[in-house]
C-alpha cells in the first residue's frame, strides 16, 4: 500500500509503495541470469522529486537499514522493515545494486496487466514491452492502483487491461486519493477531454473514434468524481457533444461491432470488472506493526483487507482491530493492560447473572424469558459444524455464557434472534471467551439497529435497498414492485445477520472482514445485496417469478453463492452508481458520500432528469406506503 | 366448482419462538426430525401435495420467526391464508398464554372475509417430553371457548399426531378455499344475496 509519509523528507528519495514477491520475467538488455529472480517492485520518489518504478532483487533488499549509503538510508520505514524479512546479506553490494531496474515514470508510455492480473508489463517505447514482472502472490492490482496515483492513464478499448499514460499526475492531488476511490472507468477525464479536443483535428479519425467511444461515457455519464464536482467544463462538454453528433452521423456507416451504441438517456456507466486482491498476509501484517506494536497505516490496512480479506492465520489478531476491541494506535503494552481490564469487566458481568439464585429468577420474568430464548437458540446454532455439533458440546455453553453476559452488558437490547448467528463464527475463530465477547460487542455496535424493538433499522435498510436497486438495476426493481415484493422482505435474513445464513463459515469470515472495513462506502452490504439480486435478474424476470417464487428462489440461494465473485460485482456496481450522472442525493446519503444539495443543481438542466426524480420520489412514496401498511408504521 | 382446477392451500404456522413450528413443518413435509435445524429468520415455506376427499391439493406451509419484534415482518405473509395453525409448547405455559394474541394478531393482519369462521387449528407440541406444564384439559377448554377450534397434541420429534393434524388442517383449509372460490367465481350471485355493505365493497370487481 502506499505509505503517505508523515515524516516528509523532500530532499531524499523514498519508497512510495513496495510490493514484495515480484519475479523479473523479462527485461530487454539484461543478462538471462537475472530473469526469474525474486525481488521487490517499488514506486520510488527520486531525490529530484521525480518518480520511478524500481525493481530490486531480493539479495539486495537485505542490506542493513543502517547503511550509510545515502540513497538507501532514507528508504521509508515500510521498505526497511520488509527488507529485514527476506533473504540473506550479500557481499557484493555494488554488483547487486547494478541489477536494480528503474523505469522513470515520466518516460512510461504504456503498461498492461496480463495473465489474470498476475503479470505487469511496462513500456517506454511504443511497440516494445521492455519489462515484464510476475506477481507471485497474484496481487498486481494493488500495485496498479498505487501506480495510478502517480500517472494519468486511459484504458484502450480493445484491451481493457492496457493503460496508456496520459501524463504523470501531480502528487498533491494523488496523495489524497485512496485507490479504492480511483475512478476506474473514466480516468482523469478532464485531461483526456482536453487532449482530445485539442488534438481532434490533427489526429486521424480512426484513432480518435476509439477514444471517443470512451468519451461518450464521460460526456453522457458525466464525470462526477467522489468529490462531487464536475470537472468537464460546460464548454468542453458542449464542444464535444457537437463533435459527437457529427460523429454519430458517421457511426452508422463506420461503426463496427467494437464500438458501443451511443445512448443519450441517463443510464449507468458500464460496470467495471474489479478483480479481488490477495488476502492480507502474515508478513505484510507484521511489517505494518511498528516496533511497539502500533499500526499507523490504518487506512492502508483497511484498503488491503477490503481488496482481499485477511489470511486465516492472522485473523484472530486482525479481527480485534476491525471490531474495535483493540485500538489501532495502541502499543503492545497498552493492549495488554486493556485486555486485562476487559477480562475483569467481562467476568464481573458474567458473575452478575451467574450468581442469580433460582428464587431471584422466579421473580424476574423478563430475565427468565431472555435466558430461555438464548438457550433455545444456542441449541439451534450451527449444529452441523463440528465445532458446535453433538450433545453436551462445551462450545455451546460458551456461546450461551457470552450471550447471557451480553444481556447484562446491554440489558435494554437484551437477546434478539440472530445474535447467536453473529456470535458463532467469532467464537469459532477466536476460541477465547473474553476476546470473543468483546469482538461480539464491536460487531453488535455496527449492526445494533438491526435489532431495534420496533425494527425501524431493518425497515430503513429494506427501503434503502429498494432505492439502491431501483437505481442500479431498475428493471429488476420494477419487476419486484409489480410482484408485491417491492418491500424487499425476502432479503430480511440477508440483512439481519449480514448474510450469515447464506455462506459457509469460511466464506462468511471473508465477507464480514471486508464489510467491517467500512469501505468503499457506507452500507456496502446493501450493494452486496444488489449484486446478488442483479445476478438473478434474468431468472426472476424471464421466469416471471411472483411473490412466493421470488422468496423461495432467494432463500434457496443459500450456500450457492460465490463470495469473491459477489464482492467483485458489488464493487463494480458501487463504481457504476457513484459515477452515474443522474446520481441523486438520496443515494449519496445512503452511501455516506457528500451530497451536492448545498449547491443548487442547475434546475432546468434537463426536463428528463426532473421527471426521473419525480418518478423516483413517487416510487419511494409508494414503497413507504407499502411498508407502512405492512408494518403498521 | 371444478375438480380439474389445481388447488393451492396456504397455511400459516404461528406461535412463540422455539415451540417447534419449523420442526412440525419439516416432520410433516419431509418426514424428518433433526435437532440441527436453525432458528427461523425471516420467512420460508414448504409445499406438499396431499389428498383430501379424493382431491389432490397442494399445501403451501408458511413458517416465520416467532420473536415478538419480528412479528411485524411476518404479517406480510399472512394475506390469502386458508388456514392458520397456532402452536404452543406443552412444557412452556407462556407459549400457551400467547395463543390468544397470536390469533388476534392474525385476524387483524390477514383480515379474512369471515373472521368468525376462519379455520384455526391448535397444536400442543413436544408431548414427548415429561416436564409437561399445560394439561390437555386446559388446552381443550380454551379451544372449545374459541368457537371449537380443533386441538391436537403432537410431537414433531416422535412424529406423534403430525400427519393427522395436517390432514385436518388441509381439510379445513380446503373448505375455506372452496368458499373463497365460490365467492370469486360467482361474484354476481353472491352479490345478489349480499347486503349493501358487501355490494359496495366489491362493486369494482364486477365490471364484467
Ligand atoms: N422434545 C422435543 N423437542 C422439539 C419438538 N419440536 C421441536 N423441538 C425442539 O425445540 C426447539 C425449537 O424447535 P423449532 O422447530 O426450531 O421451533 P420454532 O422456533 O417454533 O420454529 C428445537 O431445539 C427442536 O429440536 C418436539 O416435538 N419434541
Ligand atoms: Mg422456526
Amino acid at each position: 500500500m502506499s505509505c503517505s509519509s508523515s515524516e516528509d523528507v523532500p530532499d531524499q528519495c523514498k519508497d512510495l509503495f513496495t510490493q514484495d514477491g515480484v519475479l523479473l520475467k523479462a527485461c530487454i538488455g539484461r543478462p538471462i541470469i537475472d530473469l526469474n529472480s525474486i525481488g521487490m517492485l517499488c514506486i520510488v520518489q527520486n531525490v529530484d522529486g521525480g518518480k520511478c518504478i524500481e525493481w530490486r532483487p531480493n539479495d539486495l533488499i537485505t542490506i542493513d537499514s543502517d547503511s550509510q549509503d545515502q540513497e538507501w538510508a532514507v528508504v521509508h520505514t515500510i521498505g526497511r522493515r520488509q527488507r529485514t524479512l527476506s533473504g540473506n546479506m550479500t557481499s557484493d553490494y555494488a554488483a547487486a545494486r547494478a541489477r536494480i531496474i528503474r523505469i522513470q515514470i515520466d518516460e512510461l508510455k504504456t503498461f498492461r496487466m496480463t495473465r489474470n492480473n498476475q503479470q505487469m508489463q511496462f513500456s517506454t517505447k511504443p511497440g516494445v514491452w521492455q519489462n515484464t514482472f510476475y506477481f507471485q502472490h497474484g496481487n498486481a492490482e494493488i500495485f496498479l492502483a498505487s501506480l495510478k496515483n502517480y500517472v494519468k492513464t486511459v484504458k484502450t478499448r480493445h484491451d481493457r487491461n492496457t493503460y496508456v499514460v496520459v501524463e504523470p499526475t501531480n502528487e498533491a492531488q494523488a496523495l489524497n486519493r485512496s485507490f479504492a476511490e480511483l475512478d476506474i472507468f473514466t480516468e482523469n477525464t478532464t485531461d483526456v477531454v482536453w487532449n482530445l479536443v485539442s488534438n481532434f483535428k490533427q489526429r486521424p479519425y480512426e484513432t480518435t473514434l476509439e477514444a471517443f467511444s470512451k468519451l461518450t461515457d464521460i460526456v453522457y455519464y458525466g464525470n462526477e468524481g467522489l468529490n462531487g464536482k464536475r470537472d468537464v467544463s460546460d464548454e468542453v462538454a458542449d464542444l464535444l457533444s457537437k463533435s459527437m453528433s457529427a460523429l454519430e452521423d458517421n457511426t452508422s456507416v463506420t461503426k463496427s461491432d467494437d464500438y458501443e451504441v451511443i445512448s443519450v438517456k441517463p443510464t449507468l456507466p458500464p460496470r467495471p470488472c474489479i478483480p479481488r486482491g490477495a488476502p492480507l498476509s502474515t508478513e505484510k501484517w507484521e511489517g505494518l506493526l511498528d516496533p511497539d506494536g502500533r499500526i499507523l497505516e490504518v487506512d492502508g490496512v483497511r484498503q488491503l483487507i477490503f481488496r482481499g480479506g485477511v489470511a486465516h492465520s492472522i485473523r484472530h489478531s486482525v479481527w480485534k482491530y476491525l471490531l474495535d476491541y483493540h485500538p489501532w494506535s495502541y502499543t503492545h503494552a497498552k493492549i495488554k493492560s486493556l485486555q486485562k481490564k476487559r477480562t475483569e469487566e467481562y467476568f464481573t458481568m458474567k458473575l452478575q447473572w451467574k450468581s442469580m439464585t433460582e428464587k431471584q429468577e422466579s421473580r424476574f420474568s423478563e430475565y427468565r424469558e431472555r435466558k430461555s430464548l438464548v438457550e433455545k437458540d444456542v441449541n439451534r446454532t450451527d449444529r452441523t459444524h463440528p465445532f458446535f455439533a453433538g450433545d453436551d458440546n462445551p462450545n455451546l455453553v460458551t456461546l450461551e455464557d457470552i450471550l447471557m453476559t451480553y444481556v447484562m452488558y446491554n440489558f435494554d437490547l437484551g437477546y434478539v434472534q440472530g445474535m447467536s448467528d453473529i456470535l458463532a463464527p467469532l467464537l469459532l475463530l477466536l476460541g477465547n471467551e473474553v476476546d470473543t465477547f468483546w469482538c461480539f460487542v464491536g460487531f453488535m455496535e455496527k449492526i445494533a439497529s438491526n435489532f431495534d424493538m420496533d425494527q425501524a433499522g431493518m425497515k430503513q435498510q429494506l427501503l434503502n435497498l429498494q432505492l439502491l436497486l431501483s437505481f442500479a438495476s431498475p428493471d429488476l426493481a420494477k419487476h419486484l414492485a409489480s410482484k408485491d415484493s417491492g418491500n424487499m422482505y425476502f432479503c430480511f435474513r440477508w440483512l439481519l445477520v449480514w448474510f450469515k445464513r447464506e455462506f459457509s463459515h469460511r466464506d462468511i469470515m471473508r465477507l464480514w472482514e471486508v464489510l467491517w472495513t467500512g469501505l468503499p462506502c457506507a452500507n456496502f452490504h446493501l450493494i452486496i445485496s444488489v449484486a446478488i439480486l442483479d445476478a438473478e435478474k434474468d431468472v426472476l424476470i424471464s421466469g416471471d417469478y411472483g411473490f412466493t417464487e421470488i422468496l423461495k428462489h432467494v432463500n434457496d440461494l443459500s450456500m450457492c453463492l460465490d463470495v469473491d465473485k459477489i464482492l467483485s460485482t458489488a464493487e463494480g456496481i458501487y463504481h457504476q452508481i457513484i459515477s452515474a450522472p443522474h446520481l441523486t442525493d438520496q443515494i449519496r446519503i445512503i452511501l455516506g458520500i457528500p451530497t451536492v444539495g448545498g449547491r443548487p443543481e442547475p434546475e432546468p438542466s434537463s426536463s428528463e432528469e426532473t421527471n426521473g426524480k419525480t418518478d423516483e420520489q413517487s416510487d419511494m412514496e409508494e414503497v413507504m406506503y407499502q411498508i407502512g401498511l405492512d408494518m403498521n408504521f | 366448482m371444478s375438480s380439474r382446477k389445481k388447488v393451492l392451500l396456504k397455511v400459516i404456522i404461528l406461535g412463540d419462538s422455539g415451540v417447534g413450528k419449523t420442526s412440525l413443518m419439516n416432520q410433516f413435509v419431509n418426514k424428518k426430525f433433526s435437532n440441527q435445524y436453525k432458528a427461523t429468520i425471516g420467512a420460508d415455506f414448504l409445499t406438499k401435495e396431499v389428498i383430501v376427499d379424493d382431491r389432490i391439493v397442494t399445501m403451501q406451509i408458511w413458517d416465520t420467526a416467532g420473536q415478538e419484534r419480528f412479528q411485524s415482518l411476518g404479517v406480510a405473509f399472512y394475506r390469502g391464508a386458508d388456514c392458520c395453525v397456532l402452536v404452543f409448547d406443552v412444557t412452556a405455559p407462556n407459549t400457551f398464554k400467547s395463543l390468544e394474541s397470536w390469533r388476534d394478531e392474525f385476524l387483524i393482519q390477514a383480515s379474512p372475509r369471515a373472521p368468525e369462521n376462519f379455520p384455526f387449528v391448535i397444536l400442543g407440541n413436544k408431548v414427548d417430553l415429561d416436564n409437561r406444564a399445560v394439561s390437555a384439559k386446559r388446552a381443550q377448554q380454551w379451544c372449545q371457548s374459541k368457537n371449537d377450534i380443533p386441538y391436537f397434541e403432537t410431537s414433531a420429534k416422535e412424529a406423534v399426531n403430525v400427519e393427522l393434524a395436517f390432514q385436518t388442517i388441509a381439510r379445513n383449509a380446503l373448505a375455506q378455499e372452496t368458499e373463497a372460490e365460490l365467492y370469486n367465481e360467482f361474484p354476481d350471485q353472491i352479490k345478489l344475496n349480499a347486503n349493501d355493505n358487501n355490494r359496495n365493497r366489491d362493486g369494482d370487481n364486477c365490471a364484467c
